[in-house]
């Protein structure tokens, strides 16, 4: 686990760009898929395939990054394109198959997501018991199950391309299942306790995590931990939509505001590289072990 | 050739890609809001020349099973409360809908005639012509599916197929209907 310094006007600057450029990515992604399927609808699946081929290709080319500033700016790109991909491969199987949107407005690809659950459950079982992932959450609970067989690993979490990006992934399918199965009216439904509970607790788990992220003075881990932090702050992004009272800008894309959006992202995508390019003078080498 | 095997594999890729394109290219040509006013217009001419299917949307199986009779109820209110909420169930569940109109006639949703590999019509988003007043108002869907539609009342344009034994089909273009597509999120 990283160790949190105190709180510095830096760290600041770090983290507000850190949430800006996640948070303008999740909506310029979300901007994208809306006026696909509102002007050419017919490219929606030559876009993922595209999606796909760039994703595996920035996570490959991490390979032979440097400095951990960019491993996880790239991670995160290479991340978001492999998600892409996966939700419209959801979109693509339920029109195959003929899954139709559920009566309180669910779509099918979501709906489809949902049934991943296992295979998620899977994937965590893997990560909890890999004691080398020293993700804070799973660390937390592999200390609680007391499931460490020995002294837990130690030293510097180098910030990997590959690994940004799956965490990226993980983080945006784990709450997607939690969203679908709190939506599903014959479990819980979108007015239930649980989509009120996930409400509150998202919102107040961001404002903890923001708080912990003030702690990171350096892009590298800055960037990797914004991405579970805007991820639960997007939760309420979700349920506010499901409940009817964010159709703008999502459902009608609201010029305005998305302009707003995208000028935030394009600023703290310039704020980023300026920095992690003046760092780069900077950086220590490691050679590749052979 | 020392990556020629990551160059196969892109070039592979590409290949699905391109095997994937959808066959609907053709109806993108125009720009959205040209055609949003081809399909509105097209819409309330034939809504004015009663050229479009008034009713309500229905569960197939329990009509066809006999347990429940949306035929006998007063037109408009197909379903208890308790039916409503099955029919919904089952209708996300991909039990079959069909249009139910006030003269009892039982219309199936399908694709375009001649049209022999298809998915289920219900699944699809249909565009949704709006009337000036309700463009007047709040945001509203500009599409729908006819799963959150169960139990209501809408308005259809479409071409309209003899079908089969009464049941006749409908390839619908447009959907017309009041309020917004998802009840109770507003």
């Amino acid at each position: 686990m990283a160790t949190v310094k105190p709180i510095s006007l830096k760290s600041i600057f770090y983290t507000a760009c850190s949430l800006v450029w996640i948070f303008g990515l999740s909506a310029i992604g979300h901007i994208i898929m809306v006026l696909i399927e509102k002007h050419n609808p017919a490219i929606k699946f030559d876009f993922a395939w595209a999606c796909a081929i760039v994703g595996i290709l920035i996570i490959y080319m991490t390979r032979f990054l440097k400095h951990d500033g960019w491993q996880s700016f790239w991670g995160v790109l290479g991340g978001l394109g492999m998600w892409f991909a996966f939700e419209y491969s959801l979109m693509y199987g339920g029109d195959r198959m003929g899954v139709t949107y559920t009566f309180n407005g669910s779509y099918p690809e979501y709906r489809m997501m949902k049934w991943t659950f296992m295979m998620l459950l899977m994937v965590f079982t893997y990560l909890l018991f890999q004691e080398s992932v020293r993700c804070n959450f799973i660390y937390f609970l592999r200390r609680k199950l007391r499931l460490m067989r020995g002294v837990v690993a130690t030293g510097k979490i180098s910030n990997y391309g590959p690994r940004t990006a799956f965490q990226y992934i993980m983080v945006t399918w784990t709450f997607y299942v939690l969203l679908m199965i709190g939506y599903d009216e014959q479990l819980f439904g979108p007015q239930s306790w649980f989509i009120y509970t996930l409400f509150f607790a998202s919102f107040s788990v961001f404002f903890y995590l923001c708080y912990k992220l003030l702690g990171y003075d350096k892009f590298g881990a800055n960037l990797k931990y914004a991405i579970p932090t805007v991820t639960i702050l997007w939760n309420d992004v979700e349920i506010l939509a499901k409940w009817g009272m964010l159709k703008e800008p999502w459902v009608h894309l609201n010029w305005p505001i998305m302009s707003i959006i995208i000028a935030g992202f394009a600023i703290s995508t310039y704020l980023i590289v300026k920095d992690l390019r003046r760092k780069k003078a900077e950086m220590i080498e490691s050679k590749d072990v052979v | 050739m020392k990556h020629w095997k990551l160059l196969s594999i892109l070039l592979m890729g590409l290949l699905l890609a391109g095997s994937s394109q959808a066959a609907e290219e053709d109806l993108y040509k125009l720009s959205y809001e040209e055609r949003t006013k081809i399909i509105e217009d097209r819409f309330f001419a034939a809504s004015k020349a009663g050229k479009t299917i008034k009713g309500v949307v229905v569960e197939g199986n329990s009509i066809f099973n006999g347990t429940t009779v949306p035929q006998d109820k007063p037109y408009g209110s197909p379903y208890t409360k308790e039916e409503l909420l099955s029919a919904k169930i089952s209708a996300e569940r991909n039990s079959k809908l069909f249009i139910l109109t006030e003269d009892g006639t039982l219309y199936y949703p399908t694709c375009k005639k001649g049209q022999s590999l298809s998915q289920s019509d219900q699944a699809h988003r249909m565009p949704r012509a709006l009337t000036e007043e309700q463009k007047k108002g709040p945001k509203l869907f500009t599409w729908a599916t006819l799963v959150p539609m169960v139990g209501r009342t809408v308005e259809l344009h479409g071409e309209i197929y003899p079908g089969y034994a009464g049941v006749k089909g409908i390839h619908i273009k447009s959907i017309g209907f009041e309020g917004e597509y998802i009840v109770g999120e507003d």
